[in-house]
């Protein structure tokens, strides 16, 4: 194992260690949830995103222009401009300025920008001492740490051990009450304002249309930073331009409240040219910094990223970011568009563990106030990383020379069917795998590959009339592990005269390989399915996985998208794709052909993220499982991530898996139901193994399967 | 919920206090009662318009002269707001010229005078008067101001009263001012 993975490695041990630091976040994710929602009654999410996501592209497609508008208006209003072009650039700029000025002290607000460019040490390598007065910015600066939040830097401490930091500063033991320490803050730092000759900022916002900057504030202390000190050197990354003032205001806006669920923070502060000061005028120095930021806008997989308003939210919910913190799950940028801006800002190598540690459950992308596809982007950089680095040997050759070969993978799992027969014993859970293989089976159970594939089951269907014909995207779990999903299917469609045909040259659908990073056999086997299916020209085509409905619906185009034929393949494909809930609901509009069956059931439904989040289908099963007669209990969380994420939690990142499972283990147990139901074969792999692992009596069920069970008993009762 | 019903709601949800005043000489008295010890009262046109600096002095208030030594050491800061944004409860203040930053950063209390009319419905409603102001004036510190100073940095727990004023004292007014310019 290279070095880095392996420092990578102990990061991911202690914070899987540290249960208090889950905890903490946990507690904040829920919190922030609920007090989001609040803050954003009465708005339309969807449109302010949108209408951000456009402006900011705006920003993107014409940066030159905007960014000449801001600095001849911030000039005629005095302000002295620097274009940085990296952070050594950046840093140099602001320390000689300070040592030509004879500064001692710099007083600094918090500035995610000057922990990118690690400006304190340049100030302190220059003889100047920076005083970090953000709170949580102080703590960090008194503990030697780095922010594990772009929002809440210090949000991995304890109040007890910055008790001890303080006590240190003071001289004196003090408690570990949080009023009595934000006190201590006030008075500790309190002089610092008066004394320096030199204020450090960052900024929310720069205004082309006024040459003005805008910080976004709860403190008080940027305010203070930038009156009392002579010098004030706002430190800006050239992402933030905005056209206008109603777009700083759209942005000012959700800011606050998609941060924090705040409707507005204490401050939002304006500033424009050199203001007075003491007497004369301030002096304003704007620094400009790219660093990276022009490569990512021109960047044709990753420029989405540029409209990143840095909320944070993006790490607020992520089930990763929830089981090891800021300080795994990034390098200075942390979450989701940490992985990418540490790419673009600090390199390819800094962001190569973090870029696989995301499990693609899409949360982030559901709350991005930027309206960006950060899971898609995540994906594409795996894949620029995979191929600057290789995608490890053995892996590499499953997909190169197997899973491209459908005959050959098809063939070595049906002889795995057999092979396995000493460790299953028979049954159809594996629980315990013999040696090294045994950390799999530790914590879950995994399910047997079956005697018989679907494909070799698939029946000759008896429908007069049928008034539909479908085809089934079986995926490998379908077919190689519950192929009575796919037989439950059959009898589902029947009941409403739809008959479903099985393609037998349908293969896997690409996404393990995908997400490895190995583009080229993703691209076969889209190829591959898209012949398949599109073959015997089915009015639909059903699937039982939603990871499969992604592939079909978005990866295979993606994938296609330089070649215009078969990208023109894969859009038909995509359009006539649905997942079996979706079409019985929305399509057929044929929920009531269900209702009130026999044996019903206490359920609670878990969502499965690509299907939430990817199709954007929750309700219709929901409603399937109600109209079909059973008790629905929701469980907290259901839309939060089981730990699955295939190849995620077999090899990858098996402890973080296991955390992301019991969460959600515990959320299903607290429901007191006798089955959680669920859309996707790789959840029911994971929670089944999760649940049979902990002996719990909670059954596991796809919502197919619950409808199919439900028919067949209604067939028993009446013969 | 008219303009001012929802601002006051929003305010007071912001940790702000609101103080239903029926004329300057209430307010006085008021500011008077709370300010604690020394107070900073920057000029406005407003303030001149009735003496305020003035009528504080002859009530009983500590005035400071407003520099920086006297405002670090001041209790109190006095100022008037050029309006206010009702759906988050915010105070727009004409915060250029250094004495309004000094009165409203330093001290632990802040008391700003608002006329009940000058009241706009959200961020975007109030660009146009944002916007007035940049013509105006070619180089500006404008503050929105939400409630006391506050963080959450130590364990998520929202405490108030970090760096800025740990109060914020809403004293509204009619027939204070019309202009929204105007502090
Ligand atoms: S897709 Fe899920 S795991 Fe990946 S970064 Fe987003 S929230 Fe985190
Ligand atoms: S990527 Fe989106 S969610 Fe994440 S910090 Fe940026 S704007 Fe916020």
């Amino acid at each position: 194992m290279k070095e880095r993975s392996k420092a990578y490695q102990k990061r991911i041990d202690k914070a899987l260690a540290t249960p208090k630091l889950q905890q903490a976040l946990h507690q904040f994710g829920d919190a922030y949830l609920v007090s989001r929602e609040k803050a954003f009654a009465g708005l339309d999410f969807e449109a302010l995103r949108r209408e951000i996501g456009v402006m900011k592209d705006d920003v993107r497609n014409n940066h030159a222009r905007y960014m000449q508008q801001f600095i001849d208006n911030a000039q005629a209003a005095g302000a002295t401009i620097y274009q940085a072009d990296t952070a050594e650039d950046a840093n140099r700029y602001i320390a000689e300025l300070a040592v030509k000025q004879g500064v001692k002290l710099t007083v600094k607000s918090k500035s995610m920008a000057s922990e990118e460019t690690h400006l304190n040490k340049a100030l302190e390598a220059a003889n100047i001492k920076p005083l970090e007065t953000d709170l949580g910015e102080w703590i960090l600066q008194l503990s030697g740490q780095r922010p594990s939040h772009m929002v809440m830097p210090a949000i991995h401490m304890f109040k007890e051990e910055i008790a001890d930091l303080f006590s240190k500063e003071t001289g004196q033991q003090e408690p570990a009450d949080i009023a009595h320490l934000v006190e201590i803050a006030r008075q500790q730092l309190r002089q610092g304002y008066l004394d320096a000759d030199m204020g450090i900022s960052g900024a929310n916002l720069a205004i082309a249309e006024t040459g003005g900057i805008a910080l976004v504030t709860n403190e008080g202390n940027a305010r203070l930073a930038t009156t009392l000190p002579k010098t004030h050197v706002a430190l800006i990354g050239i992402d933030k331009l905005v056209p206008t003032l109603e777009d700083a205001a759209k942005v000012i806006r959700v800011l606050p409240k998609n941060a924090t669920g705040q409707a507005l923070t204490s401050y939002v502060t304006w500033i424009r040219g050199a203001v007075p000061c003491e007497g004369g005028e301030k002096d304003l120095h704007i620094v400009l910094l790219d660093n990276g930021r022009s490569r990512l806008a021109a960047d044709e997989n990753c420029c989405e990223t540029s409209r990143c308003i840095r909320c944070g939210a993006c790490a607020n919910v992520c089930p990763v970011y929830q089981s090891v913190g800021g300080h795994v799950f990034g390098h200075i940028y942390i979450g989701a568009v940490g992985i990418i801006l540490t790419a673009f800002f600090h390199g390819l190598d800094n962001a190569a563990e973090i870029v696989k540690a995301c499990i693609g459950c899409r949360s982030c992308v559901a709350v991005c106030p930027a309206d960006i596809d950060l899971e898609r982007i995540i994906l594409s950089l795996r894949e620029t990383i995979a191929d600057k680095e290789g995608i490890g040997g053995g892996k590499s050759l499953v997909f190169r020379k197997v899973m491209r070969n459908r005959k050959l993978f098809h063939g070595l799992l049906r002889a795995a069917s057999v092979l396995q027969k000493p460790v299953t014993r028979g049954e159809r859970t594996i629980r315990h795998l013999p040696l090294f293989f045994s950390p799999l089976t530790e914590w879950r159970t995994l399910p047997a590959i079956a005697d018989k594939p679907l494909r070799d089951i698939w029946p000759k269907q008896q429908l007069n009339a049928p008034a539909k014909k479908v085809a089934l995207f079986g995926g490998c779990a379908n077919d190689f592990l519950y192929p009575e999903l796919g037989t439950d299917l059959i009898e589902v469609m029947n009941h409403l005269n739809v008959e479903v045909d099985y393609p037998l040259e349908q293969n896997c659908c690409g996404v393990p390989a995908l997400y490895s990073g190995d583009k080229e056999t993703a691209i076969e086997l889209a190829k591959q399915n898209i012949n398949a299916m599109l073959k015997g020209n089915p009015e639909a085509v059903l699937t039982t996985c939603p990871t499969c409905t992604m592939a079909l619906q978005r990866d295979f185009i993606e994938c296609l998208k330089d070649d215009p034929s078969w990208k023109a393949k894969a859009e038909k494909l995509a359009e006539i794709t649905v997942d079996a809930a979706g079409y019985i609901v929305n399509q057929l509009e044929a929920a009531d052909q269900f209702e009130n069956l026999p044996l019903p059931q206490k359920v609670t439904y878990h969502d499965s993220c690509h299907l939430k989040r990817g199709a954007g289908v929750w309700r219709e099963p929901r409603q399937l499982i109600e109209t079909s007669g059973h008790e629905l209990v929701e469980m907290d969380h259901a839309d939060r991530c089981c730990g699955f994420g295939g190849s995620y939690s077999l090899t990858s990142h098996p402890e973080i898996a296991k955390q992301i499972l019991g969460d959600k283990l515990q959320d299903i147990e607290k429901t007191g139901a006798d089955c959680v139901a669920m859309d996707c074969p790789g959840c029911m792999m994971q929670l089944r193994g999760g649940l049979e692992k902990n002996e719990s009596k909670v059954q596991v069920a796809h919502t197919i399967e619950l409808l199919a069970a439900g028919l067949r008993a209604e067939k028993a009762a009446s013969d | 919920m008219d303009l001012y019903n929802q601002f006051c709601v929003a305010a007071e949800t912001s940790g702000a206090v609101l103080v239903d005043c029926k004329g300057p000489v209430e307010a006085v008295a008021y500011i008077v009662k709370h300010s604690d010890g020394g107070v900073l009262v920057p000029s406005s046109e407003s303030f001149k318009r009735v003496d305020l600096a003035d009528q504080l002095q002859k009530a009983g208030a500590t005035l400071l002269e407003v520099n920086r030594s006297q405002a670090a050491e001041a209790a109190s800061g006095v100022t008037s707001a050029c309006f206010a944004i009702a759906d988050t409860g915010t105070l727009v203040l004409e915060s250029t010229p250094e004495d309004v930053r000094l009165a409203s950063t330093l001290p632990t209390r802040h008391f700003v005078l608002l006329d009940r009319s000058k009241i706009v419905a959200d961020g975007l409603a109030a660009v146009d008067s944002l916007r007035r102001m940049h013509q105006r004036d070619t180089r500006n510190y404008i503050a929105y101001i939400t409630g006391p100073s506050r963080t959450a940095d130590i364990e998520r727990v929202l405490t108030i009263g970090v760096h800025g004023p740990k109060q914020l004292h809403i004293l509204l007014l009619n027939d204070w001012s019309s202009d929204l310019l105007e502090m």
